[in-house]
């Protein structure tokens, strides 16, 4: 029987729901699963980037003592006759199909009751391959005759994808426009027109928890368990596949161990159901943590960007042209194209864009979703070039940004009209924070000090659906039935807090259902900063409805207005013993509307602006190219707080990944072969590279239609670290390096070459 | 990973027994941190691992010689152990400075002074340490006992000239009084990585003079390796701008530097020179001191 609580629950810093079961170790999570009879898979990968297949002999690894049985494509086509799958294109094959495309593709699996064994036989496995010539370059793949997939083929999920169905001969998976006003004009006009081209690298989630699904099937039913960021998304792609209705495939995620964007869509599911169906015997592939770097990562990308701006310091003109490096499948990448694409120009005020965005596919390991979506890739060209720019011109930083931000009430480039983004705030904070005002120290003898700041904005992925289920049991505990997947955000605090608020109770109290298809509603994912805004209303809705429905049986059972009588004893009223459920339902879908395919005009492009600002001061060693950033200041605009503890621990989270993404992390790749691929070489950052000063921020602001004023807080940390990092290095050493990571060596390499003294290439 | 024999003789006697056969797939496991690690990458597969914990006093404790001349270390002495040892401290802080930036506390908890010496990875901390101070291995085999330099030890790549039954139980580190030592562990990534280089000095400096010194570089190449050129520079030499670039020109001349994921040969080299001149001015200010 839950307590009426008199005290508000929005907006208080409340334990995480999961804290103590976390900490004992008894939180559940799909690794831990062993189900009866389970088979354990292990995958032979391919080991060059492109190839037709000639022959794998699988010969060995069949004939091993405690082999259950080895599996390739054909197999798979037996259960699933058309085994591709994917988000926005069905262009992903199950396993290797006649080719591989990228080294480190899925060929075979091994299945075996020890997983010793099947590791051993995929050892076993050979494969011979006719090489194919590839593609590495986004720019390079873009033109090349080098053809990844012969035929685009589009999934039916995204109607702005079906003028690409059957395109033939090219790389290029999408192209989004975008233009507004006269771009090409504005710039003849111009008094000054600046162009710059920056690049960012490959980089990988790298969840704690790596990829893990068990497949458990039946003829007339399969359930899945599985690290996925989005249930509803996998039951409904996996009944495509096997051609069922969806209420035949259940699927189940418990905890999980972190996903930032690389748990979406379909990863192990479609080759694990497919295994459990051949073996008729649960399956379970847990990847290690090196496999992950061939499952799914981050777009690299190639930005040109040219402003024209005139005499007072406004951009009058602005053209963006961007390559993504896609990888081999699709993946999501085409929607980063384009949701990334559209506010690609910064979080200015510009009358005259033109943006031409392009998902390439290249012989690479798929990239897909990665916290921010394309935004931080982009805002790193953008803010670079906005300092550039103002150097070349001797203006104020801080003043030049003032002057064309984008201000409330105003036009995005998309036509949008912006509302509810602080991004004044924002800037006014951070400025604050940095003690901009104040004289800097420069540093003396071979230590530089430099500080930079940048801006950035993202939109929101749309439209999308959340349905929450309020369900109040006989003694008036309250389960919430929800999607969303809690990976460590603390969204399960977040939903419970916003039911709590409307049902007058304690969110401690509330058990939140972790998604089950079978019983939780529908979730577009969890994904994108979307999840508090629209499943926090979700569950807002469904919450009102249940006390609607309370009221009513309040009335029904003859509660006088104004009772304090509690529900348990209402429903023991009604029903005459303790009985009985009250059920709210919520379901929410922002307004939207669809871009014009030609100019990308919208006049509801985004449900809400994820706005985040950062500044950097650095310390370098001009001789070793070694640098210490000393103070980093987040700030961000998250609306108002559901729980502002939590909200704090996202901000800084996401801004440590970024600085990895920033300074340390690059998957390197020498012939299409990764070279760095294990945690010893590929460096993600430890606590040990935080900041000195490490500070993380929200404004005081409020989203009008978010819950309780409140909208994402995930991403946005994420999107202006790099261009400030990059902006107090060249402050500090005059340098200006325009390729992410930044590292001693780039940095060293440019500080000598602009000494005249370049260091000789290897 | 495949089932293996795990085996901890309490005799010297039963080790070398149970290490006879000349078998790479048998090995003796101190803390076993590399080693598990590479079985896990699959890169070594035993058939049986000689643990040395249980053998005898020989391989533990720390103690000055009776002569006053140096100090042994029992190879399973722990890092940790090594790291908090007061008089360790005292004579040679440069080991509990290099702890502080060595892997993490639950390793140095675990790792060994011989297993880490046996398994000569280039990029490991410890070795150029030993070797700038002047240590020597005590080695132990059924034929008998020998005294042998630590640089000795390293032959290659993974390298070492031991034999499968041998089994390192001490080191000697020689007592130098006026001697100062430091190692610069220049990592090029993330603050928590292999070194790209590790460059360890000792050395007699009085007046800014230097009448003596060992100078090792490590990581960068294929086994950790005395500079003996740009030491010949330096020794006997005043510290000044002149002697550094010099010693530095030495240093890059005298060692096959090569390309890996820490950095180009030439901006290793570019960081040897630095850093080579930064350690010696180090030294110097200790000295001082």
């Amino acid at each position: 029987m839950s307590d009426v609580v008199a005290v508000k629950q929005i907006g208080r810093s409340i334990p995480r729901l999961e804290a103590r079961e976390k900490v004992t170790g008894r939180a559940d999570y799909v690794h831990h699963l062993r189900l009866p009879g389970m088979l354990y898979g292990k995958i032979f990968r391919s080991n060059v980037p492109h190839a037709r297949i000639k022959r794998i002999d699988v010969s060995a690894a069949q004939a091993l003592a405690g082999v259950y049985r080895v599996a390739t494509i054909d197999d798979i086509r037996k259960v699933i006759p058309n085994p591709y799958y994917g988000p926005a294109f069905h262009d992903q094959p199950i396993l290797a199909d006649g080719k591989v495309r990228f080294a480190g593709e899925p060929v075979a699996v091994v299945l075996a009751a020890d997983r010793r064994i099947a590791e051993e036989a995929v050892g076993l496995i050979t494969a011979e391959y006719e090489e194919l010539p590839a593609v590495y370059d986004e720019i390079e793949a873009a033109t090349s005759s080098t053809i990844i997939h012969a035929e685009l083929k589009p999934a039916s999920t995204f109607p702005d994808l079906q003028h690409l169905k059957g395109r033939r001969d090219t790389n290029i998976a999408l192209d989004y426009h975008l233009l507004r006003g006269d771009p090409e004009a504005a710039f003849a006009a111009a008094d000054h027109v600046f162009e710059h081209t920056f690049k960012t690298q490959p980089v990988m989630h790298t969840p704690m928890e790596p990829f893990v699904t068990v497949a458990d099937a039946s003829d007339e039913r399969i359930t899945l368990y599985t690290s996925s960021q989005g249930p509803s998304f996998v039951r409904i792609e996996i009944a495509r596949l096997l051609g069922w209705p969806e209420n035949r495939v259940r699927v189940k995620v418990p905890h999980l161990g972190g996903g930032f964007g690389a748990k979406l869509y379909i990863k192990l599911e479609a080759l694990v159901t497919a295994l459990s169906l051949i073996a008729k015997r649960p399956v379970k592939i847990s990847l290690a943590m090196e496999e992950q770097f061939f499952m799914v990562t981050r777009h690299p990308c190639t930005f040109k960007i040219k402003s024209g701006v005139d005499r007072d310091g406004r951009i009058t003109a602005r053209r963006c042209d961007i390559w993504w490096n896609g990888g081999a499948y699709a993946d999501i990448g085409p929607r980063v194209t384009q949701k990334a694409g559209f506010t690609s120009a910064g979080p200015y005020d510009i009358d005259n864009v033109a943006i031409e965005s392009y998902a390439v596919y290249t012989n690479r390991p798929p990239a897909g979703a990665l916290r921010g979506f394309g935004a931080p890739q982009t805002a790193w060209a953008y803010e670079c070039h906005m300092d550039m720019i103002a150097e070349a011109l001797g203006l104020d930083k801080i003043a030049f940004r003032r002057k064309n931000l984008l201000r409330n009430g105003r036009p995005q480039a998309t036509g949008t009209i912006m509302r509810d983004a602080a991004l004044e705030k924002v800037l006014d904070q951070l400025v604050e924070r940095m003690d901009w005002q104040l004289p800097f120290d420069r540093g003396t003898g071979h230590v530089r000090r430099g500080r930079g700041i940048a801006i950035g904005f993202k939109g929101i992925t749309a439209p999308t659906t959340s349905v929450a289920i309020v369900n109040l049991y006989g003694d008036g505990s309250c389960g919430l039935y929800i999607g969303t997947v809690d990976m460590g955000q603390g969204s399960d605090t977040v939903m419970a807090q916003i039911a709590a608020e409307v049902l007058n109770i304690d969110a401690a109290s509330i058990r939140v259902v972790h998604p089950d298809t079978d019983v939780t509603p529908y979730d577009m994912g969890t994904l994108g900063s979307r999840s508090t805004f629209h499943m926090g209303t979700a569950v807002r809705l469904a919450a009102e409805e249940a006390r609607g429905k309370i009221d009513v049986l309040a009335r029904e059972v003859g509660a006088p207005p104004g009772h304090n009588v509690p529900l348990s004893e209402l429903l023991r009223r009604k029903y005459g013993m303790q009985a009985g459920n009250i059920i709210g339902t919520g379901s929410f879908i922002p307004a939207y509307e669809k871009p014009d395919s030609k100019t990308g005009a919208s006049s509801l492009a985004t449900p809400f602006w994820g706005v985040g600002a950062t500044g950097a001061e650095v310390e370098v060693d001009m001789e070793t190219g070694k640098f210490t950033i000393t103070k980093l200041i987040n700030i961000a605009d998250v609306g108002t707080p559901i729980n502002p503890q939590l909200v704090k621990v996202q901000l800084s989270g996401a801004a440590i990944m970024q600085l990895g993404f920033t300074t340390t992390e690059n998957m390197v790749f020498h012939d299409g072969q990764l070279t760095n691929g294990s945690l010893a070489d590929y460096k993600i950052p430890t606590l040990l590279d935080l900041p000195l000063q490490f500070v993380n921020e929200c404004v005081e602001a409020y989203q009008k239609d978010g819950p309780f004023g409140a909208k994402g807080a995930g991403e946005s940390t994420t999107i202006a670290l790099s261009p400030a990092i990059g902006n107090a290095i060249a402050d500090a050493t005059g340098v200006r390096l325009t390729d992410l990571p930044i590292t001693p060596e780039s940095l060293c390499r440019a500080i000598q070459a602009a000494k005249g003294t370049p260091m000789p290439g290897d | 990973m495949a089932s293996f024999e795990l085996v901890e003789p309490s005799t010297l006697e039963e080790a070398f027994a149970l290490l006879d056969r000349d078998d790479p797939a048998i090995r003796p496991i101190g803390g076993g941190t590399a080693l598990m690690l590479m079985m896990k990458a699959h890169l070594f597969q035993p058939v049986r691992l000689v643990s040395l914990r249980r053998v005898d006093s020989r391989f533990s404790g720390i103690s000055p010689s009776d002569d006053g001349h140096f100090f042994r270390i029992g190879a399973m002495t722990t890092f940790s152990t090594i790291e908090h040892a007061q008089d360790l401290r005292m004579h040679f802080p440069v080991l509990a400075r290099t702890m502080r930036t060595l892997a993490n506390v639950r390793v140095r908890n675990v790792a060994t002074v011989g297993g880490n010496l046996a398994h000569a990875d280039p990029h490991l901390d410890l070795p150029p340490v030993w070797i700038a101070l002047g240590a020597q291995a005590v080695i132990l085999s059924p034929g008998g006992e020998r005294v042998v330099p630590v640089d000795d030890i390293f032959v290659g790549y993974y390298e070492t000239s031991l034999r499968h039954n041998d089994l390192i139980a001490e080191i000697r580190v020689p007592l130098q009084r006026s001697w100062r030592a430091v190692y610069f562990k220049v990592t090029t990534r993330a603050a928590h990585d292999w070194p790209a280089l590790g460059i360890a000095v000792a050395a007699e400096i009085v007046d800014g003079m230097i009448n003596d010194l060992r100078l090792v570089l490590s990581a960068a190449i294929d086994k950790p390796t005395r500079l003996l050129q740009a030491e010949a520079v330096l020794r006997g030499a005043p510290i000044d701008a002149t002697n550094l670039r010099r010693a530095g020109d030495a240093a890059v001349e005298e060692v096959a530097i090569e390309a890996d994921g820490q950095g180009s040969a030439s901006y290793k080299k570019h960081l040897l020179r630095i850093y080579l001149a930064r350690a010696i001015q180090s030294v110097a200010e200790e000295s001082a001191a």
